[in-house]
């Protein structure tokens, strides 16, 4: 069995996620672990697909519209955004945003300060939201992505203070309290469908709407991702291990997309 | 056509404590710092600020104490952090804040740009944004569908102070062919009522009225234009230079404190007479030379 590392085996996993023909939106902000996990593996992810099975597959990253993956920039400056070479780049963010609001986009890659039980999503406060223990960045188009992308894929590193009963503040209405709640709401199909951590994969039960676990990564045990969640998610009878890497796959990840070490770098 | 050349101090006079202001620029990208620290230098207070994604320019409103209540989609440093000095107004009570997601945000600005009351979206039922907003966000029923929308009271700040690539005596700002457009700063000129805008450089209108469809803010919108080298440093101007890292780091390294902060705002704003005394205090054009960037158009 080949080895690899436990970014390679999530953007793998990532990949696979992704069918031809899919729009997926990638964010652009942040460093460090924040950045791979926003930024670095969905690019990594969304170019191993259109390598191996989803030609069509493309990405909308900034204001860009197909930026072409074959070629990521190595410094995240604002130059290196500037001079990426893209199908397009519309007037104004407007346009993303009108895109979104006419459910124009397959899969988003979401991550936040807290997730709970039923994919609702936190990136504006933690604690009252007028005297906030922290204050965070705001909302951007989190709200959008839950509202309307048919697939948003949230991509986080298990830790208790992410994952919490409750979160403290709705940015993103995911599945709300559960159930029928979402669409009782006004919102339409769409929301959560799957959580990829650093330990396991959770999806979202198709009745209630709770975080399920769904898969877990080789190595880790049940009560390992317990530990890491301060809410208790469903645990069917049977959790098989998250599908590994072929070494195909790693070969594309290692020697063409990331030969570098940028884009899964920590 | 008429002049609309004037100095940071005079477009920046009618500013005053209280006012609401809207700013430009998106994330490190033209932040209109220089007309920020001219507001900082007049010792504007309790303003109304409204941003798209905002770093610099309202972090460093935030520090001198200039905010009473802000409005938009973002406040952090983006690849830098949270932003430190919004962050601890807001905590502490100091910062009012009402957050809009971006279909939000941009039906706020396109309604004002329209002349509407709101416009309509449907983004954020389920969400506390709605919530916690019942004055500017409020649920009603199609009339033709009788499906529930939320309306979006529009954007109407005093003044909207917007930082360019290349403008003319007369106002007209024109943008490169190849640049980064993930911001919003022509819907928010489109709206403006009174529209303050900084440029890198003033051209001559000869060269404007060769390529008008490169025009994005028609100087007929613009109340005043002022020439600002490096006017968003230490954020970027796509095209022209980088944001700058060093002068980032430093600024948030000193900003850990409301003290360390205010030693900065002392040395980078309140004691220099103008921008061009900024430039020499930042080592002046040659130094901030290292910054630019090459381009592509």
């Amino acid at each position: 069995m080949a080895t690899f590392t436990n970014n390679e085996l999530i953007t793998a996993y990532l990949s696979r996620q992704i069918r031809d023909d899919d729009l997926c939106f990638v964010g652009v902000g942040t460093n460090g672990r924040a950045f791979t996990l926003a930024v670095g593996m969905p690019l990594a992810a969304v170019r191993l697909a259109q390598m191996r099975h989803a030609p069509s597959a493309a990405v909308y990253w900034g204001n860009l519209l197909e930026p072409d993956l074959s070629v990521i920039p190595e410094h995240f400056t604002q130059d290196a955004f500037t001079q990426w070479q893209a199908a397009a780049c519309p007037p104004d963010t407007g346009i993303k945003c009108d895109m979104l609001a006419r459910r124009q986009f397959d899969v988003s890659f979401n991550s936040a300060a807290q997730l709970d039980r039923y994919g609702n999503m936190n990136i504006t406060a933690i604690g009252d939201y007028r005297r906030p223990r922290v204050r965070l960045v705001g909302s951007l188009a989190q709200p959008e992505h839950f509202a309307f992308v048919r697939r948003p894929i949230l991509l986080m590193d298990l830790d208790p203070r992410s994952f919490v009963e409750k979160v403290d503040f709705i940015t993103s209405a995911g599945h709300l309290s559960g159930g029928n709640s979402r669409r009782e709401a006004g919102l339409g199909e769409g929301g959560p469908s799957l959580v990829v951590t650093d330990k396991a994969v959770f999806d979202f039960a198709e009745d209630t709407r709770e975080m399920r676990l769904k898969s877990l990564h080789p190595g880790v045990t049940k009560d390992e991702v317990l530990g890491l969640m301060s809410f208790r998610p469903l645990l069917p009878e049977a959790v098989p291990e998250t599908a590994t890497p072929t070494a195909e796959e790693l070969d594309c990840i290692r020697n063409d997309i990331d030969p570098n070490r940028i884009l899964l770098k920590v | 056509m008429k002049e609309k050349l004037t100095t940071l101090d005079k477009a920046l006079s009618p500013i005053v404590s209280g006012s609401s202001v809207m700013i430009g620029g998106s994330l490190l990208r033209r932040q209109p710092n220089a007309a920020v620290r001219q507001l900082i230098r007049n010792g504007v207070r309790d303003l109304t600020l409204f941003s798209w994604a905002g770093t610099t320019a309202v972090d460093l409103l935030a520090a001198a104490d200039a905010i009473r209540r802000w409005e938009g989609i973002y406040v952090g440093m983006f690849n830098y952090g949270l932003a430190p000095n919004f962050r601890r107004a807001v905590e502490s009570g100091r910062i009012e804040v009402r957050d809009f997601s971006e279909t939000a945000m941009v039906a706020r600005l396109r309604a004002a740009a329209q002349a509407m009351p709101f416009l309509p979206i449907r983004t954020l039922f389920g969400s506390d944004i709605e919530k916690v907003n019942p004055e500017q966000i409020r649920t009603f029923e199609c009339p033709f569908t009788g499906e529930k929308l939320q309306a979006i009271a529009a954007a109407e700040p005093e003044f909207t102070i917007i930082h360019g690539y290349a403008g003319d005596r007369y106002g007209n700002v024109q943008w490169p062919v190849v640049r980064d457009t993930d911001d919003m700063d022509q819907p928010m000129a489109a709206g403006a009522k009174r529209l303050i805008v900084t440029v890198e450089k003033i051209v001559p209108h000869e060269e404007i009225k060769k390529q008008p469809s490169l025009t994005y803010i028609p100087g007929n919108w613009v109340e005043a234009i002022v020439e600002v080298p490096y006017g968003a440093h230490p954020a970027a101007c796509d095209t022209l230079y980088d944001e700058d890292d060093a002068h980032l780091r430093d600024y948030i390294a000193r900003s850990k404190t409301a003290d360390g902060v205010k030693a900065y705002l002392d040395e980078f704003a309140n004691t220099l007479p103008d921008h061009a005394a900024y430039l020499e205090k930042c080592g002046g054009l040659d130094a901030l030379a290292a910054l630019d960037v090459k381009g592509r158009a």
